[in-house]
């Protein structure tokens, strides 16, 4: 049996369409959910802040909005030298302080792809998490390419 | 004398037909493109190398071929046939998975889910053609562009299908380089292709650790068929973002994966025999895998210009493209057709966040055809 007569008597049409309306609800389902999440975890977390433990920041104002820092016409591609880029940025922060402090100033300076590069650094172990949201350089040093593994 | 004759009449070189010299140029030709072209080679190469140990020709009833109980080749492909390797390649998987980019934009999870279309035109087409409901879904998967799948779900619905589908599914995502870009010009104008995305927020450790859990509990309850894939590849993406697991993690993005994609590939490669392989029916599922893969793709990409009648914030309607679930070579391309038109448009990263919710569509797509047609 061919043609339309094969879909038919496969029930066809009906697996296709209810198929493509199950994946379709599932996955807008799971969009929505997660779409949700940082929120519920936002109202979650500001429940549990406890004023008196928060850490200290840096009160140092970011510089305005003029970039003052020149960055090379060929912006390199190594993680070591990018966060040398970096570290001018850092200084002016203070030894603490939030990823979105360090976001906005990379951004004002006209760094190219701070997010993806904040990740890289988190990745790196070069931005240290100290908890609630708050993080700490860690430069890379020359060593970082030759450590071995122990135990 | 006869001893010697009894020998040669038992070599290869006196039993091979032509159908065997047809696949051993077609398992050359995939060594050639993986290994001189760096096309998909972690997948080709064992798969071609597979298609040349396949068919090689032998004397029945030696126990040495694929399809002969009791030989080492079928003990290997019994992971095929019980779906086994699928599973644990979805757990490597998930291990490499960065859902971040998807997390930060979820409403790019759309395109995966618009992309999974092509896998319900396709059963239309293959039941059309006269292929039974079961051979039909088996085939229309390949829309899904993800090769584990294809096999998982042939497996259980069609085993005797395995070897064509699993070579027409890897041989497409090898071919997204040459498949998806006409397509996405096509429907796409130099305007739309210029639209820039904007910069993905920060995601925060806890959300992407809470994903898989979430993750695996919505889409398993809704289609549970699809546990044996997305059970594994949740969990493997636990392992990675739960920050305590990553001596487990690692093993299952490296030893594990790798352990599974070289005896899937050889395998999957080895069931080609020529007599089994060449037949009408091969050449009609190469066919609607084409069809299917093609419109999967411009089935993502016309339901992002959809949404772009509704959004404020335009989406660049590639990224549709990169809804099936071939990762990351669609992403990829996505990413490489914007830049071609814009340098300075970085679409790689919203493309993966479309790229990892095809990879959970289609599992998902697998698990509705398998529980629409395990009792047909």
């Amino acid at each position: 049996m061919y043609g339309l007569q094969a879909i038919a008597v496969h029930n066809g049409w009906a697996m296709a369409l209810a198929g493509a309306l199950i994946v379709f609800s599932g996955l807008v389902i799971l969009s929505f959910a997660i779409s949700q999440l940082h929120k519920a975890l936002n109202i979650f977390e500001k429940k549990h802040v406890d004023v008196g433990q928060e850490p200290k920041i840096s009160d140092v104002e970011p510089p305005e909005d003029k970039p003052w820092i020149s960055l090379p016409k060929q912006f390199p591609t190594d993680i070591k030298e990018v966060a040398r880029l970096y570290k001018p940025l850092v200084e002016e922060i203070g030894e603490t302080f939030y990823l979105s402090q360090l976001y906005e100033m990379s951004k004002k300076n006209n760094f190219p792809h701070p997010h993806i590069t904040l990740t890289a650094f988190r990745e790196s172990n070069i931005l240290i998490s100290d908890g609630d949201g708050v993080f700490s350089w860690n430069p890379p040093t020359e060593n970082d390419d030759n450590e071995n593994v122990e135990g | 004398m006869d001893l010697l004759f009894q020998f040669l009449s038992n070599t290869g070189y006196y039993l091979a037909d032509y159908r065997n010299v047809i696949m051993i140029a077609v398992g050359s030709l995939f060594l050639y493109l993986g290994s001189a072209k760096s096309y998909e080679p972690l997948l080709l190469i064992p798969i071609g190398f597979g298609i040349l140990v396949g068919n090689v020709p032998f004397f029945k009833g030696f126990g040495l071929g694929i399809y002969e109980s009791n030989s080492v080749l079928h003990y290997l492909y019994f992971g095929v046939v019980t779906g086994l390797y699928p599973s644990i390649v979805f757990l490597g998987l998930g291990a490499m998975t960065d859902f971040s980019s998807l997390l930060a934009r979820p409403v790019l999870m759309l395109l995966g889910a618009a992309a999974q279309m092509g896998i319900f035109f396709t059963l239309l087409g293959a039941l059309a053609l006269g292929f039974l409901p079961k051979e039909a879904g088996s085939i229309a998967i390949i829309g899904g562009a993800d090769g584990p799948t294809s096999i998982f779900l042939t497996a259980k619905l069609a085993p005797h299908l395995i070897g064509p589908i699993a070579i027409a599914a890897y041989s497409y995502m090898a071919l997204i380089p040459v498949i998806q870009p006409p397509i996405m010009r096509l429907l796409t104008s130099r305007k739309e292709r210029l639209i820039r995305m904007p910069e993905l927020r920060e995601v925060s450790k806890k959300e992407r650790v809470i994903f898989p859990a979430v993750g695996v509990l919505l889409c398993c309850f809704l289609a549970p068929a699809s546990i044996p894939l997305l059970g594994t590849f949740f969990f493997g993406n636990f392992l990675k973002e739960c920050g305590v697991a990553e001596r487990l993690a690692q093993t299952a993005r490296t030893a594990i994966i790798d352990t599974a994609t070289i005896f899937l590939g050889l395998t999957v490669g080895a069931s080609t025999q020529g007599d089994v392989f060449l037949t009408g029916k091969s050449v009609l599922i190469f066919f609607l895998g084409a069809v299917a893969f093609s419109i999967a793709t411009a089935s993502g990409v016309i339901f992002a210009k959809i949404m772009n009648l509704f959004l404020k914030e335009k989406i660049n309607p590639l990224l549709g493209a990169a809804g099936v679930s071939a990762v990351p070579g669609s992403a990829r391309e996505v990413h490489l057709v914007g830049q071609s038109e814009d340098p300075e448009n970085y679409l790689l990263m919203h493309a993966m966040a479309c790229n990892s919710s095809g990879v959970i569509g289609s599992a998902i797509c697998a698990g509705i055809l398998w529980s629409f047609l395990v009792g047909l």
